[in-house]
């Protein structure tokens, strides 16, 4: 690093990312200092929004470990097996991080609407369309890309001879993966988590096509910010806001704290 | 007896091709090559990590071939330790005993065991990360001698610690070896590794195994011409070392060459042929080693000729072509060669008289 040279390159650059965080910190400060105090309190004191908070959590807490039950194991055969079509599983696997969330939405729509799949679930009284289990599996489906490429990445991260060596001191596959590679992988399996209930928390396109937004029945968080903006009731809608954002600022300390390696 | 019989694995980049090797009980087996040889995937496939493509292998008559790893017995130690950093050392060491459901008082008593004869028992409480490379490699070491294997296996165990803690280290493999009369094959690039610890030595290349045999063996009748230049020091002999003020006197069958070292008992010397020099007079100047001899062979080996030297063992000479021609020497011709005790190296040997 060479220090006391005047570069214009780095007189500019640094400027534009100095401004960039200065005007994310001014969007969040405007959002938090909108409302009055009062105004807030009463607003975080309404049965909608308790019932916003506590759906939100919910379905989050749920949408992460369907998450974690499903991506932790794929991305474990993607770092560590061969098998054919490995490619073009990975890329797909992708798809859902570049699919606009609402086009995700209309696909589960679809899928819960109208396939004999969807119908037979719904006989089976597993009803997803306009209903919150609609919400958790649009947070899933949004989300698990997220889940799987941490955890792949955390996977690839670690020698392949942990296991062997495990092996060789009297565990089966799983016992080595079980004893030694889960426990290695913590961090990025916290990291993971973390990011991917954030990110179910805030999910509103792929859960409004799905679940709808119905006040009181699937208002989530980010759906109540919808509602409530659209009808005016700005107080609401920015406590809502407020949370969402204080979520956020924690799961990003957390992620920064433990999720060094596994960062995409 | 370990008995590996053809094995055969492709695994793209590294290798083995029809690989055949017979190791006793209790034999220190050294396997050096070149990187890409297939030497660790031989040591692993005999762990068990990986299934042959072809071939067997059987331990003591059984055959383990398609067995899975924790019925061989079989354990293995690698080159960047692989300590599991999220227990202490005294987890690491005791992990395949606690596999195997030992009670816990008898595993705290052998992971004790292991820690004192490796001298790591004031580490027991640590984390790995927080040790050092030798420190680590000795837990590692531990871990696997602690499960009394029939085998041990190590790759490049040496080769990522600085030269003090390798020679350290090497030498109290080499008491282990003693002390516990287990099996170990050790993969090494180290020639010192296969002169001090080595009961025979294996060559591998490309997938195959060159040549096995003792130590000097190896050194002295390279079987083909990738082992001659892989090996390099063509002039290897095996003799006894006495060292007075730092001069060694080394008695190999009737002659005794002089080095700098103070390395006594059963040793290797090596000498590079391009440092011996040849002349048909006796030379003048006042050289520590000086042998009259006859030359029993000449080779052409591109713009070196290599001769053959009998001064009563059989030295390689190098000589550049025009040197060779301005000498006009014969075969049968009796000449004199000499070398400086400084070009002579002196390794420790390992006693063949057990």
């Amino acid at each position: 690093m060479r220090r006391g040279v005047k570069s214009p390159l780095r007189a500019a650059t640094i400027a534009i990312g100095v401004g960039l965080a200065l005007f994310i910190v001014l969007l969040l400060l405007l959002v938090v200092s909108h409302p009055t105090l009062e105004g807030m309190i009463s607003s975080l004191k309404s049965p909608e929004i308790h019932f916003a908070i506590y759906l939100s959590l919910v379905t989050s807490v749920i949408s992460t470990i369907l998450c974690i039950l499903i991506g932790v194991p794929s991305a474990y055969a993607l770092a560590r097996y061969d098998f054919p079509g490995k490619h073009i599983v990975n890329t797909i696997l992708d798809m859902p991080l570049a699919l606009p969330p609402l086009v995700a939405g209309v696909g589960l729509l679809l899928f819960f609407g109208t396939t004999p799949v969807g119908e037979a679930l719904a006989m089976a009284g597993l009803v997803f369309v306009f209903t919150p289990l609609g919400i958790i599996i649009a947070q899933f489906f949004v989300n698990v890309p997220f889940m799987l490429r941490i955890m792949r990445s955390t996977f690839d991260g670690i020698s392949p001879r942990y296991e062997y060596v495990a092996k060789t001191l009297g565990c089966n596959d799983t016992q080595a993966l079980w004893r030694v590679t889960l426990p290695m992988a913590a961090n990025g399996f916290l990291a993971g988590s973390v990011i991917t209930w954030a990110k179910g928390i805030g999910e509103f396109g792929a859960a409004l096509m799905l679940a709808g937004a119905t006040r009181m029945s699937t208002e989530t968080l980010p759906i109540s910010l919808f509602l409530n903006m659209s009808c005016g009731k700005l107080d609401l809608a920015i406590s809502a806001a407020t949370i969402l954002i204080i979520m956020s600022v924690v799961s990003l300390y957390i992620f920064e704290r433990y999720g060094g390696f596994a960062r995409f | 007896m370990l008995q590996i019989q053809n094995i055969s694995k492709d695994m793209g980049e590294f290798f083995l091709d029809s690989v055949s090797l017979d190791i006793s009980k209790g034999e220190y087996m050294v396997i050096i090559g070149p990187t890409g040889a297939g030497k660790t995937i031989l040591l692993e496939t005999v762990a068990g990590i990986y299934e042959p493509d072809g071939g067997s292998i059987h331990l003591d008559g059984n055959d383990i071939t398609r067995a899975p790893p924790k019925e061989r017995n079989i354990t293995m130690v690698y080159q960047d330790y692989m300590l599991f950093p999220h227990l202490t050392v005294e987890e690491n060491i005791g992990f395949g005993l606690k596999s195997k459901k030992v009670p816990s008082d008898e595993i705290h008593e052998a992971v004790q065991r292991y820690a004192e004869m490796l001298h790591i028992a004031h580490l027991l409480h640590r984390y790995p990360d927080t040790l050092s490379g030798g420190e680590q490699q000795r837990a590692a070491i531990a871990r696997a001698m602690v499960m009394n294997p029939w085998a041990l296996l190590l790759d490049e165990p040496l080769s990522a610690l600085d030269s003090k803690t390798r020679e350290n280290l090497r030498k109290e493999l080499k008491d282990i070896h003693e002390i516990t009369k287990t099996t170990i094959i050790h993969i090494t690039h180290n020639f010192e590794e296969v002169f001090d610890l080595a009961d025979r030595v294996a060559i591998m290349n490309e997938g195959k195994i060159v040549q096995v045999g003792a130590p000097d063996e190896i050194f002295r009748r390279p079987k083909n011409h990738f082992v001659a230049e892989f090996v390099g020091a063509t002039n290897v002999f095996k003799g006894i070392s006495t060292s007075e003020n730092g001069i060694a006197s080394i008695k190999i069958g009737d002659i005794i060459i002089r080095a700098h070292s103070e390395i006594e008992g059963d040793a290797y010397i090596s000498v590079r042929p391009e440092e011996i020099l040849i002349s048909t007079a006796p030379l003048a100047s006042p050289i520590r080693n000086a042998f009259p001899g006859k030359i029993s062979d000449i080779r052409h080996c591109g713009a070196m000729i290599r001769l053959n030297i009998d001064i009563g063992v059989t030295f390689v000479v190098a000589l550049t072509r025009q040197g060779f021609e301005e000498a006009e020497l014969g075969i049968g011709d009796c000449v004199y060669i000499a070398f400086k005790a400084t070009s002579v190296h002196l390794f420790p040997g390992k006693s063949t008289t057990e």
